[in-house]
């Protein structure tokens, strides 16, 4: 395709009237033609009511986050147009749910080109007898405006109430043909969209993790609910009739991370999961975890704080805190990835170097891409992942050394049930067979086996990369899901010629690598950091950590993502 | 496979506690009763809590999780799920087990997971010089408490029985070979068992020695208590000025937690470990 097509879709509603399931799906229909897509969400913390939207951009180039200038925002109330002001354009066509009430003309006399009306309630009622298939409505009168492929919407509303029964299939099926030709008697299409292969997936980050978890032989799950993390506990919980995998939800957070630790002493693959607030619950267990070298992934799923804070929205400023997480000197790596693809790239690698190494392995995310779809290029479905550093037998005569001091600081491991293994896995201090110890000697002799490791560890973690022309006037630096924001503004930036940003990613934060990234930072004409918190929690550790020093620096804390809007206004106003 | 023998059990380490200690009794009943059972010592595994009764780690040759104070629980759970074959036993002391895990044990007991936790429950936090409880008599004056303790006991056999937890005994450490015999019957029961063991500590709860404890105790079997009957356990379980010994109940129809999952019908989950996963299955509903 010689020309990008893009479209910008919005649904604003109340929780509770299908505004997520239609927000997907259409991210779903964007996929199927062959387009990337972004689907973003924001909801309260309420089950009924509120203000929920649910926005996608797709892209025959690059959507990998959301977008402000509107082509279409579905509104099923009169709020919708106040909340969403700044991002209705002279371009943009409103569909007003006219069934919320009559609009006040003089009130809405600016927007008088730019709205349609549909009583998107009363009409599904009329067909189908009910009011729930109204957000299907809305998916038929979207369809027509944007010119999709019928047969694809079709195959979505199959597949998205598979399972429903056939009456909620037919009636989802009358509503959309409803919605549809209503809008069709309003006006003319706004756009067709293309159709091209689709070798996508469509995920979230949290179903990404999910997906990789998987892929890396992952048999052990255990978590306590709490936004944004929860969606990861659902998908692999959906799983275990699929794989030999068991998903136990705990008592707390405290049982979450012990029940992982005893399973994977046992020897299968584990992981836990949790928000700022709950992961502050299983510190004392990372220290245990990284002294007793047990293997374990964890995904941190930041959403703003501090305490119960903004639930079900998005931050990053959990990074200090899962940095120095635990007490004492001890191992960990801390992963910080970006697209939902890189969230599952990295998850497989966090798996292979938790058990290679014996230590906690984080991914460190947050509620903007844990939570949002994207899409990515389908990955391979067989995936190989041998064990690591686990002994097949052990020596007859009892001789096995649990925690011997080798020279890479990692000790073969193993498992209960292995004849003549046997071991104490210990959070005391201990000899190289796990007996406790006070004494000096082999006190120090474990203490740095354990830190030995790290070295082999920084030489396997994911280095930071550069996005965009090799040379700009401005560099970006950014850690976990920022990147989606930045690759964006860099992307429309490549379309009108600019050069003027380029970004240097960080995946890994810990252990920092500080040789490639001083490397790319060198190159930079003035580095600025944009991060999701108030403090500067990257920028500090970069201090901390390399000579590197930054000119300028964007936080965002009001629980909102970055747009690539602001970052390019802010690159206006900053620029000589 | 080899069996746990007494000389196998044994570790090189001399145990560490106070002379006359209920904790050296304990951990001879429970070597006797893992060799009496003929359990095989690969699939055998010992959870330890923090304290004194944690101790022990050093003290066992064994699979051994010396973990945190109060988790002990949910590790021994995971390792349960894990691989249902080994047989699972956790040793923690009140402190740990009542206090600490308290939440841990409650949601143990509901899930009837198969493991069996050997309480020492001697009334003291001794590894840190004797303060109270979850087991301490109110009033009693102990250096976290000068002026007297304010609560009331925990009773962890009334608990554990309306937590549904289906084994609940209690031992008393100087009542050695019924000892052995309750942890034996306890490790034998299909679902989690609590035996809560009444444990000297001559160092810091001298007052409720053996003279105090032998006026006091009785077997519940003599007395033909039906440990098939909840209600009449929990009516034991609420005496106070007698100290009932032995099982308080026993379901004789239970199914430890790892039976309901389908996943673990024809193998344990570590035994279905494969190096190779496709994941054709779980990508289904992102295409």
């Amino acid at each position: 395709m010689k020309t990008t097509f893009t479209l910008n879709w919005k649904i604003a509603g109340q929780a509770g009237e299908g505004v997520m399931v239609i927000s997907k799906m259409m991210a779903k229909i964007c996929k199927r033609h062959g387009l990337q897509a972004f689907n973003y969400l924001e909801y309260p913390s309420l089950i009924k009511g509120g203000h929920q939207t649910g926005q996608v951009f797709a892209s025959s180039k690059q959507a990998s986050c959301q977008k402000k200038d509107l082509d279409i925002l579905v509104t099923f109330n009169k709020n919708g147009f106040k909340e969403h002001q700044d991002e209705i354009t002279s371009k943009t066509l409103i569909i007003y749910n006219s069934d919320a009430g009559p609009l006040d003309k003089k009130e809405y006399s600016h927007l008088t080109k730019n709205i349609v009306e549909i009583p998107f309630r009363s009409l599904t009622k009329e067909k189908t007898g009910s009011f729930n298939a109204a957000n299907i409505a809305v998916l038929g009168a979207s369809a027509y405006f944007l010119g999709f492929n019928l047969k694809i919407v079709r195959k979505i509303i199959r597949d998205e109430f598979a399972g429903k029964g056939e009456k909620i299939i037919k009636d989802d099926l009358l509503a959309f043909k409803a919605g549809f030709a209503f809008a069709k008697k309003l006006g003319q299409p706004l756009k067709q969209t293309p159709q091209v292969e689709d070798d996508q997936i469509l995920l979230t980050g949290n179903e990404a993790v999910g997906l990789a978890a998987i892929a890396a032989g992952v048999q052990f799950y255990s978590a306590y609910p709490m936004t944004p993390a929860t969606a990861l506990l659902h998908y692999l919980a959906s799983q275990q009739e699929n794989y030999p995998l068991i998903v136990k939800h705990s008592e707390d957070e405290i049982g979450a991370i012990n029940h992982a630790l005893g399973a994977s002493f046992a020897g299968v693959r584990a992981m836990t999961g949790s928000s700022g607030g709950g992961f502050a619950l299983m510190a004392e267990s990372v220290s245990f975890a990284s002294m007793a070298e047990i293997p374990l992934v964890i995904l941190e799923a930041q959403r703003k704080g501090p305490a119960t804070g903004l639930p079900t929205w998005t931050e990053q400023a959990d990074l200090s805190f899962v940095l120095t997480a635990g007490h004492g000197d001890l191992q960990r790596v801390v992963f910080t990835p970006g697209t939902v693809a890189e969230h599952f790239e990295l998850t497989i690698k966090a798996f292979y170097l938790a058990e290679k190494y014996q230590i906690p392995v984080f991914i460190l995310s947050d509620k903007f891409i844990l939570e949002s779809h994207q899409t990515m290029t389908q990955p391979e479905l067989k995936h190989n992942h041998p064990r690591q550093n686990m002994i097949k037998s052990a020596p007859k005569d009892s001789s096995f050394r649990r925690y011997k001091a080798t020279k890479t600081g990692v000790s073969p491991r193993s498992i209960p049930g292995q004849k003549y293994g046997l071991q104490l896995t210990n959070s005391y201090e201990h000899d190289e067979f796990g007996f406790g110890t006070e004494e000096i000697t082999p006190t120090i002799a474990q203490v740095d086996k354990r830190t030995r490791k790290m070295d082999s560890i920084a030489k396997e973690i994911a280095q930071p990369y550069l996005v965009g022309p090799k040379e700009a006037e401005t560099t970006f630096v950014c850690w976990g899901s920022t990147i989606n924001v930045v690759s964006q503004l860099i992307h429309q930036q490549s379309l009108s010629k600019k050069k003027t940003v380029n970004a240097i990613h960080l995946p890994t934060m810990w252990p920092f690598p500080k040789k490639e990234f001083t490397r790319l930072a060198k190159l930079a004409k003035k580095l600025v950091m944009v991060e999701g918190n108030q403090s500067g929690q990257g920028e500090r550790l970069i201090s901390q950590e390399t000579e590197v020093v930054f000119t300028d620096r964007i936080h965002r804390y009001d629980g909102r993502p970055f747009y690539a809007e602001d970052l390019q206004s802010w690159l206006e106003k900053n620029s000589k | 496979m080899s069996c746990i023998t007494n000389k196998s059990i044994k570790s090189p380490i001399t145990p560490t506690w106070c002379p006359g200690c209920g904790d050296f009794m304990i951990l001879n009943a429970l070597q006797k009763a893992l060799v009496e059972l003929e359990l095989e010592e690969a699939n055998t595994v010992i959870f330890y809590g923090i304290g004194c009764s944690g101790n022990m780690a050093d003290f066992n040759r064994a699979y051994g999780f010396h973990g945190l104070h109060g988790r002990a629980l949910p590790s021994a759970i995971g390792a349960k799920l894990a691989n249902h074959k080994l047989k699972i036993i956790i040793i923690a002391g009140d402190g740990d087990f009542y206090g600490e895990g308290l939440n841990h044990f409650i949601s143990l007991a509901r899930g009837n997971h198969d493991v069996t936790a050997i309480i020492h429950n001697n009334s003291r936090y001794s590894l840190t010089t004797g303060q109270s409880s979850p087991t301490t008599k109110k009033g009693t004056k102990t250096k976290s408490t000068p002026t007297g303790l304010v609560e009331k006991p925990f009773n962890p056999i009334a608990s554990a029985l309306v937590a549904e937890a289906s084994f609940v005994a209690r031992g008393y450490s100087t009542k050695f070979l019924e000892l052995i015999q309750l942890i034996k019957a306890g490790v034998s029961h299909p679902g989690f068992s609590l035996v809560d063991v009444i444990q000297l500590c001559p160092t810091f709860n001298k007052k409720e020695n053996h003279p105090f404890f032998a006026e006091r105790i009785y077997d519940l079997a003599a007395e033909k208590h039906d440990a098939s009957n909840k209600m009449a356990a929990i009516t034991k379980a609420q005496e106070t000025e007698k100290v009932p010994l032995g099982i308080f109940y026993q379901d004789k129809e239970s199914m430890p937690y790892h039976a309901h999952l389908s996943q673990l019908e024809k193998k344990s989950l570590v035994d279905q470990w494969s190096a190779k996963t496709n994941i054709k299955k779980a990508i289904r509903k992102f295409r």
